[in-house]
């Protein structure tokens, strides 16, 4: 990839960074990471009171990261549930790095192996 | 959620003294080219890698002014930590654009299988030191702190990925 390019796939994954760069949003995420959980479940788990987590909700749910559903058991609870669609872009990132180093320790490979080739001899 | 690094591993048929010497005092000839790879893109660059602790790991870029003179510029990656030849081997790595605290570290290790068998393995690691910063420390967010977070965040979903079968249709 282009290092200055910017894809479509690039932005994508920008938009969810930029929504996830705070710590209470990360903590959000990690918290709905194991279950699906209500707004005043995750006020507990991520200690902040429901108003002050509604624009941290609001905004993950702006971007796709996290979506509203209806509780099986009862429906008049809603339930917050984690989209990972929305963070597959940023799982390549890491990918990316552990290809790059694949690929620098192919190339290191034949290169060492030529130099031992010719100090050694046929 | 356990690791925080990225691996990777070769077996290569030199002996580990070979493997150590031309990972770190030919490393301009065997590290890739190109943008992908390099700073210097398609242009005149070189890997440098000072051999010792403290040692830069640096890539240089000779460009050609329009009056015909040579400049160079400097891009330093970071420094060597361990120095253990022919065993080991560990550096820092900060991309041009990160602030100072944004550091990864890489760890090269080198093993000795056989007479003439190495493998080598490379752990890039330290992104979660990252977990508990926020950009406006920085006063910005750069792209490639974005991209660092990335990195976390690929890793909390691979962590994801291994340890729930693969819910939800995860990627």
């Amino acid at each position: 990839m282009d290092r200055h390019g910017v894809s479509s796939r690039a932005q994508a994954v920008d938009t969810a960074l930029a929504a996830l760069a705070d710590p209470t949003r990360r903590a959000v995420v990690e918290a709905l990471s194991g279950s699906d959980r209500s707004a005043g479940d995750i006020a507990r788990h991520v200690a902040m009171s429901p108003a002050a987590l509604s624009r941290h909700l609001k905004l993950l749910r702006a971007v796709g990261v996290v979506q509203e559903r209806i509780s099986d058991d009862d429906a008049r609870v809603r339930l917050y549930r984690l989209n990972t669609a929305a963070l597959a872009p940023l799982a390549g990132w890491l990918e990316q790095i552990e290809r790059m180093w694949g690929e620098q320790l192919s190339s290191f490979k034949s290169h060492a192996e030529a130099v031992h080739r010719r100090r050694t001899g046929p | 959620m356990s690791d925080d690094q990225v691996r990777a591993m070769v077996t290569l048929a030199v002996p580990v003294e070979t493997a150590f010497e031309v990972f770190t005092g030919q490393i301009d000839q065997w590290w890739r080219r190109g943008p992908r790879f390099r700073h210097s893109g398609t242009s005149h660059g070189m890997v440098h890698l000072e051999p010792r602790v403290g040692g830069r790991v640096f890539e240089s870029i000779r460009d050609e002014t329009n009056g015909g003179r040579t400049q160079e510029r400097v891009f330093e990656v970071g420094h060597v930590r361990v120095w253990d030849p022919p065993h080991r081997l560990e550096f820092s790595w900060r991309n041009v654009n990160f602030t100072a605290d944004e550091i990864t570290e890489v760890v090269v290790e080198f093993e000795r299988l056989a007479p003439e068998s190495t493998r080598v393995t490379v752990t890039h690691r330290g992104w979660s030191a990252l977990r508990a910063d926020h950009p406006a420390r920085h006063g910005h967010a750069t792209a490639a702190f974005l991209r660092m977070m990335g990195l976390w965040w690929g890793d909390q979903l691979t962590s994801l990925r291994h340890c729930g079968g693969r819910p939800r249709g995860l990627v």
